[in-house]
């Protein structure tokens, strides 16, 4: 009896020594290249130039800033919105289709998201343009007469990054509508439930954890964008990742560049908290 | 003549070149219990999703009342239904689950909750409002549903193999509860089975379907008894069937030869294709008697296996051209302590207790 107990605690302890060993260099690679260029930008950012606030003061209480934070937000917040409201008709079909065609369809979606970002986004470019094919197919139709301004605008940045982000509020859907059996649908039909109301009261609560996790990950995802805005938009409507991009490259100001880059770490922080409390897909529903 | 409360008219359902329903008539009655009674991809279902609205007929018309139900949209038919599988909404307690079809009548709010506790008391839930569905066991999850299913008053109520992911024993427990359910409210229900003891226990009459048609519909004694067709005779009950030769038939009466050489007169006889020249006998294993000596009617048979089943016995025999029948006899019959395996022996049987199919 003692020798199995010791043989059993002998191999566990292997087995708990042995599993760590292979987290470590992960973990190296974490601390080294991600939490300490962190603290160290923490550092800078309360310790450049002169000891104290000041850079926060600065970032937080001029409004050339607050215009960038508000460009961010509002971007991150119209990408998101308007990805969930075409993403969503797209993920039901995928989840509804037959499983031939559906794998065809997540095929060109997933092979889209494989595609160099750089290359689609100057393809917007072009097709965004004054003289784009945008444009001159609207005026040929007779919807415009003068071609609208797309790029180098919040138009463009907005269209270039929902196209970008589409994925990843289709992917994670489809799972939960495919978990929806059709037959609740139906059992609502039948309690009188008409098409819209199946919709609000059934199928939107219940696909509402799957809406909830991919507009998080997109909203994210766009607060710290920079290759899309940086590409389509201009340069009088800049948003966060370009400011931090500006003050370390152009201006050589590591301290505003550390505590802008540190408030947007900040707020992606609290929102992944947010979902954590609310949305936590392991919880009971 | 009166008009049926329900009317099933002519109902066919093809998709492509499959036809899932060929030919489906049936009044019911208002307050009946009416069972589909049949195997899977009989039309039994089908037939049910389209009186709820999920699919239309390539055929046929369905009268509720004298009005035809076809042209109204599945959420307008106020008809109930309880699925086979759970279909409670997950995201609901079970209050707001019973609640949900009187919230999109836009039912008031006190009228609501009095009309939730009674449903839920009608399925002995009380005091469950609160309670998520995850929760539940599967047993009180379908009956939740149906207290979703009642709670509006519907004429009809469909139920699509409710019990068939349950138990047998909270099978039996639920069946006993919708027994009560339907005399107590006295809805017409449609149930859908495959289950043969579960439509004798229930209903009021069965309808039995086979291949897309109902080849009978009666009480269950009058299926058990009087079997139209092959397929009923071995569907409800346990049944053998053997091969004999029809010598002539007159008056729904045969005389017929049986692969032992005894010729049986007075056989019940049901049409099938006119003019063949062998039928199928349909023995119950009840009805016969075994004898170690031959005594009137019957077959030679040899004993191959006794099964003890409880309240009765189980023999299978074999006759001479190696068929197999069983018999069942009653715990402590005197035959069972004369004969053993691989014993000769003697099977008989009144022919007006069987039924020939041509």
């Amino acid at each position: 009896m003692v020798l199995s107990a010791t043989t059993d605690g002998g191999q566990r302890s292997i087995r708990r020594n042995g599993s760590f060993g292979y987290v470590v260099p992960a973990l190296l690679l974490i601390a080294f290249f991600f939490i300490i260029p962190v603290l160290m930008l923490l550092m800078r950012s309360v310790l450049e130039p002169t000891p104290g606030l000041q850079n926060y003061q600065e970032l937080l209480g001029s409004t050339t800033y607050l215009r960038v934070f508000l460009n961010t937000f509002t971007v991150a917040g119209l990408v998101t919105v308007v990805a969930v409201v075409i993403g969503f008709p797209v993920a039901w079909l995928l989840a509804i289709m037959p499983d031939k065609w559906s794998r065809l369809v997540m095929a060109i979606i997933v092979l889209s998201m494989w595609t160099n970002l750089l290359a689609r986004t100057y393809a917007w470019m072009v097709l965004l343009q004054r003289t784009g094919v945008v444009n001159k197919m609207l005026i040929s139709l007779g919807i415009i007469d003068k071609p609208l301004a797309l790029v180098n605008n919040l138009v463009g940045v907005t269209i270039g990054m929902t196209y970008i982000m589409l994925p990843f509020v289709i992917l994670p859907l489809i799972g939960i509508l495919k978990s929806i059996d059709p037959a609740i649908l139906r059992a609502a039909a039948l309690c009188g439930a008409n098409k819209r109301q199946c919709f609000t009261r059934v199928l939107l609560p219940l696909s509402l954890p799957g809406i909830a996790s991919g507009a998080l990950m997109v909203f994210v995802m766009s607060l710290g964008y920079y290759v899309t805005p940086a590409l389509l938009g201009g340069t009088s409507n800049m948003m966060l990742a370009e400011l931090v991009a500006q003050f370390v490259q152009s201006l050589v100001n590591w301290g505003m560049g550390g505590a802008a880059a540190l408030v947007l770490l900040l707020v992606t922080m609290v929102l992944y908290a947010i979902q954590l409390k609310f949305l936590n897909p392991n919880r009971v529903r | 003549m009166t008009q049926p409360f329900l009317s099933i008219r002519g109902i066919r359902k093809t998709y492509g070149q499959v036809t899932a329903v060929k030919n489906v008539s049936l009044d019911v009655a208002q307050g009946e219990f009416m069972t589909f009674l049949g195997p899977s991809g009989s039309g039994k279902s089908t037939t049910l999703y389209i009186l709820a609205g999920f699919q239309d007929p390539t055929d046929g018309d369905i009268l509720l009342n004298g009005q035809s139900l076809l042209s109204t949209p599945s959420h307008k038919r106020n008809i109930g239904m309880v699925f086979q599988r759970y279909t409670l909404f997950p995201h609901l307690t079970v209050g707001e689950n019973v609640a949900f079809p009187l919230r999109i009548r836009r039912v008031g709010q006190a009228e609501i909750a009095e009309r939730v506790k009674k449903a839920l008391k009608l399925v002995r839930l009380e005091g469950f409002e609160d309670r998520k569905p995850a929760l539940m066991s599967g047993g009180q999850q379908q009956r939740v549903a149906l207290a979703r299913a009642l709670v509006y008053n519907p004429p009809v109520l469909l139920m699509d193999e409710p019990l068939s992911a349950l138990d047998k024993k909270l099978r039996e427990e639920i069946q006993f509860e919708i027994r009560r359910i339907h005399q107590e409210t006295g809805v017409t229900i449609l149930y859908v089975t495959h289950d043969q003891e579960e439509a004798l226990r229930l209903s009021d009459r069965i309808a039995v379907f086979s291949q897309g048609e109902i080849d009978q519909i009666g009480t269950g004694p009058e299926l058990y008894a009087n079997p139209a067709t092959h397929f009923v005779a071995g569907f409800i009950g346990d049944s053998n069937f053997i091969n004999a030769e029809i010598l002539s038939s007159a008056d729904g009466k045969a005389k017929l030869s049986l692969p032992g050489g005894t010729v049986i007169d007075g056989v019940p006889m049901h049409a099938g294709k006119a003019g063949g020249k062998s039928a199928s006998l349909l023995l119950r294993p009840e009805r016969l008697s075994l004898s170690s000596t031959q005594v009137g009617n019957g077959l030679a048979v040899t004993i191959n296996d006794i099964t003890f089943l409880g309240n009765n016995i189980e023999v299978s025999t074999l006759t001479g051209s190696g068929e197999s029948l069983s018999v069942r006899l009653p715990f402590g019959h005197e035959a069972i302590s004369s004969i053993s395996r691989g014993d000769q022996a003697w099977l008989s049987f009144e022919p007006k207790s069987t039924h020939a199919f041509a």
